[in-house]
């Protein structure tokens, strides 16, 4: 591995979509940065798109009620203070805001299963 | 912006000043977005965006009573709801609760309310508490931001390869490549087999797989792609190498490179141990090195059970690869092409042509017409249409140009590879809308080079294809229907992105009756090159190894034949010290054996730059021939002396303006119509050479400047220059391909005729669209990178300051390297026009010169004009001014050309570099090569010559055995040759003598080239008249009689008096008087005698001793090889004399 890159901790894979990608580190504080703190446990990488070593991508975290792990795509999660997939985001609709309820709604017809 | 919130007076979120102060707080050194880095330029454009979007829904929202009223409502109905647990969300909605990542900034650290402090301090008023809060705010929106833009990409390219036809085969892939040495993966166009199969390997758990590829642009875009697929854009995980460039590293895991090169590795490691899994991709493309490294590879996986192999073709002759290698597994993996229609449109008999004839472009145009009337001009949709070559593709182009002006619908784009890099870019642009593209292409779009959105594909059913006459040692370059598979292939094109119509000019029985596949190269071309590797490799006898589909066996054997002639391998077949070093060379044997040759004397920088630019494709484009500024800008470039030479001459014209000018080179070469790239790729190659040179200890190696304070500021200056470029080219990288423009109407029309002979290269201008990027001049870039100008620039001064006996000897020592491809001029060029100049080589008569040489255009220098010949013989056609043509290429297109050639003096350049010398009984008639005739009718001066011609060669060639002997360090041939290197005096001294025989030559001759007849009774043959087997008659060399041509051979080269008008058999009575001019000897001789005198008789000058230190050869070794012992049968003596003391020696007991 190319020093900064980090070695490879696993594979992640959403749980849902299936989308998966290797990951080197898991947690709240994404390495090499400072000033940064991510608020939830996160699986990361070194942000592929970016020349710069430090930048980073969170590719997904655990459901907070389900313990799922997802990635943080809009068709499998959402944060809204934590992390929830969207099967759990459904079963308890009625606890989240308006917008995201509407939000939701709009999605539904265009989910994929 | 407005002032919806308290700002502090004097706060202006656009002052440089005010943001200067958030970044203190948000953007400092350490911070994840530094001040003045690109995010940091990203986020205050974003910020205004983000206080924009704010004040609008900050409107809107009050007025429709979301936004701040809303959250009770929220409140209530979450409390309505029934069951489950409570999950203590926020009661009112923020976006900034979506956010998950949180930052610690300066105010954070320092404490709250720290700024505010300070603004109340006074004297500056900074950021109060809710700029900072506003600003962090943004900076956490453009951190989610920038993470969803980066996530959504992944997700984008997640989606792409789950979509491939092959994702559904992965872990089938894999299987098969666990469990067996050999799979075969044959798929069609965008099945994804390239990208993908590598990746899948490297995903579970294989390591070092090298993924070999037929073009070098496509090392580098699959490199580039994979590497982005794998998440590795920035990393070094996936690499290419090829000819000149790497980005492989100790951590590169998967290396796409070439077949040549992957070769070249097996050359240096036999094991290939480096690699775990090899995948040789597009086999079915039959390229040479791809059956060559096929072959070797089966006789690897026997000794390596470890190495996984993995071939890769298009679904055509499937069975052959699999069967070759024990019925390997095959995976068949189906394409996805969009349904194409196939029309058969057969060209009508009165519109079909013959050879000699210009295309009929009719058919062509109602292909267009047809075009223009069934599909509405706001469907997109290209066309690209397949022709066998460059006259054909102008021809057409012509007829669709006019059609296209007149309909505005239309425009028309050549596509070949000697067009300019710019001009072959042009096919990738786009477009207006309503218009559509007809590109009118040979072959090369039907593998090479991949067009996306052709719609439409005509088809004319021919191709020119290369082929190799080995009788007349003649490439050929003819027209011939195509295979069924690239029938296929070139229907395909229209596919790629959606239905498409392919057009066949040819009836549907006519494809029935093509071959199934086209001929594979081997089968094809010269194998010289390849019959020279296969020894070096040690695969023992080339006509029995195994092949997948063995080459005719009269191929190999002409080839062993020619690599014997060429002194690379010897008479039982195995490789000489120069062979052994030409097989290292990636290059044709000729063009190896000049660097060598060069290398002997002090004439290594001009010979690296010919023998660069002879190998690299002609920079100088054909369309800029006919363009009348072009030719007079070229005009000082030119020589007289030969092709070779003008390529010297621009090569080091153009260095000298990148040391002056740097990027102002590009404008240069394009007033001289040069095509730059090319000009590149010889300096690379240049210096690929020199390296190979230095590691064979053929030059040697450059001694480090004493270090001295200048040298140090110049080198530092050099580094910080380098860290400049480094950055160019790292910027340049990151941009992300080449935007395509939008091509205009007229584009086609500025184009340039191109007529003469057609040539599509094969392996060259090979490329896609990835590879060009526009702007910045990268390639100057990375010359200057990869070059040290100031050298270069010296290297050029070198050899543009050659003086005229330097330039006698560079001819010389091109000459031998090119022999035997040598050209006579026809006797009565003189009467004939400019363009109907005659010339003949050995085994084809009647060539010309290929237009774009520079005897094409000034054949003048090459005719023995009247007042120079000799006084005596003109009406024999005696001169001592006649000249040969060495040339590089003979190709016949619709005529036979000779290309790339140098003239050189005739008689002295024969007798110096000639494998068969054979003369009569007083030297006044030599016959060369069995095909040239020289006449003298001096004998006295055509034995001086002759004479002097046998010395030198033989010194030329013991200095060079010494120089190859003693290149030990990088030559694996261990002949146990390790003399002494040749000294700087011998070597000077042997330069001097060639150049003096050279350019002092004052023998009158005719020159011919013999009759069949005259061919046929060359010789006497065989002899039995004991009186011919003198006694040996040169040191270290054995005159015997001729078997085969009778007379005597003094050396490997030379038979003396073999030819058939011998007046005389017994040359004893051809003694003449004659007196040494070196030393005091006065007696009758034969002229065999007179020669063999000669030899050993040095010049009292020569005879003095050596004092030279820097000469290392010891002076008695040059001595005592004169001497030998000599028994003499008379007197029964053994005796230790030199060749003249021997023959006075005899003469004594003659009565």
């Amino acid at each position: 591995m190319d020093s900064g890159e980090g070695a490879v901790r696993g594979v992640f894979t959403c749980e849902l979509c299936e989308l998966s990608s290797p990951y080197t580190f898991y947690g709240q504080k994404p390495p090499n940065t400072r000033g940064i703190v991510l608020l939830e446990e996160c699986y990361g990488m070194r942000d592929p798109f970016s020349p710069e070593k430090e930048k980073f991508l969170v590719l997904g975290s655990k459901c907070c009620l389900c313990n799922k792990i997802v990635c943080v795509g809009t068709e499998c999660s959402l944060f809204y203070t934590k992390r929830f997939c969207l099967p759990c985001v459904r079963e308890h609709l009625h606890q989240f805001p308006e917008q995201i309820q509407t939000e939701l709604a709009k999605k539904k017809p265009t989910q994929k299963s | 912006m407005s002032g919806r919130r308290a700002e502090p007076r004097d706060w202006d979120w656009n002052s440089p000043r005010c943001r200067a102060e958030l970044d203190h707080i948000f953007f400092r050194q350490h911070d994840y977005i530094r001040a003045n880095s690109p995010e940091h330029a990203e986020f205050w454009t974003f910020f205004e965006r983000f206080q924009r979007f704010r004040a609008k829904r900050e409107l809107s929202g009050s007025s429709s009573s979301r936004g701040r009223a809303e959250p009770q409502d929220g409140k209530a109905r979450n409390r309505s709801g029934t069951g489950g647990p409570d999950l203590g969300l926020p009661k009112e909605y923020d976006a900034r609760y979506r956010i998950s990542v949180s930052v610690c900034s300066r105010d954070v650290e320092d404490g709250f309310g720290s700024s505010g402090h300070r603004r109340s301090g006074g004297e500056s008023s900074g950021p109060g508490r809710e700029q900072v809060s506003e600003c962090r705010l943004a900076l956490l929106h453009f951190l989610d931001f920038a993470q969803k833009q980066s996530f959504s990409k992944v997700l984008k390219l997640r989606r792409e390869q789950r979509n491939l036809p092959i994702f559904q085969y992965r872990e089938r892939l894999v299987e098969l490549v666990r469990r067996n040495p050999v799979v075969v993966v044959a798929g069609d166009t965008g099945c994804g087999k390239s990208t993908q199969a590598p990746q899948y390997l490297l995903g579970s758990g294989f390591s070092n797989i090298a993924c070999t590829q037929p073009r070098r642009i496509a090392c580098i875009s699959l490199a580039k792609r994979v590497s982005f697929e794998t998440l590795n854009q920035f990393g070094s995980k996936v690499g290419y190498q090829i000819r000149f460039e790497t980005s492989r590293t100790p951590s590169t895991k998967l290396l796409f490179l070439t077949e040549g090169l992957l070769l070249r590795q097996i050359q240096q490691d036999a094991a290939l141990s480096q690699y775990q899994v090899l995948i040789v991709d597009e086999v079915h493309e039959r390229h040479l090195h791809c059956d060559f490294l096929l072959g070797v590879l089966r006789s690897l996986i026997a000794r390596r059970p470890d190495l996984r192999l993995v071939l890769m073709s298009a679904t055509i002759n499937i069975k052959l690869f699999s069967g070759y290698f024990n019925h390997a597994p095959v995976l068949q993996v189906p394409g996805r092409l969009f349904p194409i229609q196939v029309i058969y449109q057969p060209i009508p008999p009165e519109e079909q042509v013959s050879k000699s004839e210009k295309l009929d472009p009719r058919p062509y145009l109602r292909v267009l017409q047809g075009i223009d009337q069934r599909y509405p001009a706001e469907e997109r949709g290209d066309l690209l249409l397949f022709l066998s070559g460059v006259a054909e593709i102008s021809t057409i182009m012509e007829a669709c140009q006019t059609y296209a002006t007149h309909t505005n619908r239309w425009i028309v784009l050549p596509l070949h590879s000697t067009l300019s890099l710019t001009q072959q870019d042009k096919v990738f642009d786009i477009a207006p809308p309503g218009v559509r593209k007809c590109i009118i292409s040979t072959n090369i779009a039907e593998t090479s080079v991949t067009i996306d959105g052709v719609r439409f594909v005509v088809d004319s059913g021919k191709v020119k294809e290369m082929s190799f006459d080995p009788k007349a040692k003649m490439q050929r370059l003819q027209e011939f229907w195509i295979s069924r598979a690239s029938s296929e292939q070139r229907k395909g094109r229209a596919g790629r992105t959606g239905p498409g119509v392919c057009y066949r000019l040819y009836a549907e029985s006519d494809y029935e009756a093509f071959a199934p596949y086209p001929v594979p190269e081997i089968h094809r071309v010269a194998l010289d090159s390849l019959v020279l590797q296969m020894k070096s490799m040690g695969l023992g006898d080339p006509l029995s190894f195994a092949f997948i589909d063995p080459p005719p066996t009269s191929s190999i054997q002409t080839a062993v034949t020619y690599l014997k002639e060429q002194g690379a391998l010897e008479a039982r077949g195995e490789l000489t010290p120069i062979g052994t070093l030409l097989s290292q060379l990636p290059v044709d044997v000729v063009i190896g054996k000049m660097l060598v040759l060069g290398s002997l004397f002090s004439l290594v920088e001009p010979v690296l730059t010919i023998a660069a630019a002879l190998s690299v494709q002609s920079p100088f484009l054909r369309s800029a021939q006919h363009n009348p500024d072009c030719s007079t800008a070229r005009q000082p470039l030119n020589s007289d002396l030969g092709d070779p030479f003008t390529l010297l001459n621009t090569f080091n014209a153009w260095v000298q303006v990148k040391g002056e000018r740097g990027g102002g080179s590009r404008k240069w070469c394009k007033r001289r119509g040069l095509e730059e790239q090319r000009l590149y790729e010889m300096a690379n190659l240049r210096r690929q050479f020199k390296e190979l040179l230095r590691s064979h200890g053929l030059l040697e190696t450059e001694e480090p400047p004493a270090p001295s304070a200048q040298g140090r500021t110049e080198r530092r200056e050099r580094l910080t220059e380098r860290s400049r470029l480094y950055q160019l080219k790292r910027e340049h990288e990151l941009q992300d391909g080449g935007r395509r423009k939008v091509l205009r109407l007229d584009e086609g029309q500025e184009e340039e005729s191109c007529s003469g002979s057609d040539n599509e290269g094969s392996g060259s201008g090979k490329k896609d669209k990835n590879s060009m990027g526009r702007d910045v001049d990268i390639q100057e870039v990375k010359f200057k990178l990869r070059h040290n100008v100031t050298k270069l620039q010296e290297a050029a001064y070198v050899s543009a300051d050659l003086s005229s006996r330097q330039l006698a000897l560079l001819r010389l020592v091109l000459c031998r390297g090119l022999y035997p491809q040598l050209a006579l001029p026809d006797e009565h060029n003189s009467t004939r026009k400019d363009s109907e100049q005659v010339f003949h080589t050995r085994n084809k008569q009647g060539v010309m010169i290929h237009p774009t040489s520079v005897f094409a255009i000034d054949p003048e220098v090459l005719h023995v004009s009247e007042n120079e010949t000799g006084e005596f013989g003109a009406d024999r056609g005696e001169s001592n001014r006649h000249q040969l043509l060495a040339f590089v290429t003979l190709l016949e297109t619709n005529k036979p050309y000779v290309s790339s050639c140098v003239r050189v003096p005739a008689l002295q350049a024969l007798i110096l570099v000639a494998n068969s010398v054979d003369s009569n009984a007083d030297c006044t008639r030599l016959v060369v090569d069995g095909w040239l005739e020289l006449c003298v009718s001096d004998g006295e001066a055509a034995l001086r010559a002759l004479s002097s011609a046998l010395k030198l060669r033989a010194e030329w060639e013991r200095l060079l055995q010494a120089q190859l002997g003693h290149t030990g360090s990088g030559s694996t041939a261990g002949l146990g040759f390790s003399g002494p290197k040749p000294g700087r005096r011998e070597l000077e001294k042997l330069a001097e003598g060639l150049v003096r025989f050279l350019v002092y030559n004052e023998v009158t001759y005719s020159l011919r080239r013999l009759t069949a007849l005259q061919t046929q009774n060359l010789y006497i043959g065989p002899q039995l008249n004991p009186e011919l087997s003198l006694p040996p008659l040169f040191p270290g060399m054995k005159a015997e009689p001729d078997p085969v041509k009778g007379g005597l051979r003094v050396t490997s080269y030379f038979t003396y008096n073999c030819l058939c008008d011998s007046k005389d058999l017994y040359s004893e009575c051809l003694r003449t008087f004659w007196s040494c001019p070196h030393c005091d000897l006065h007696m009758p001789l034969t002229p065999l005698e007179r020669m063999q005198h000669e030899a050993t008789c040095r010049s009292a000058e020569e005879q003095q001793p050596e004092d030279d230190p820097t000469d290392d050869s010891p002076q008695a070794a040059s001595t005592s090889a004169l001497t030998r012992l000599y028994h003499c049968d008379l007197c029964n003596k053994d005796l230790t004399l030199t060749s003249t003391q021997i023959l006075k020696h005899k003469r004594q007991h003659q009565p």
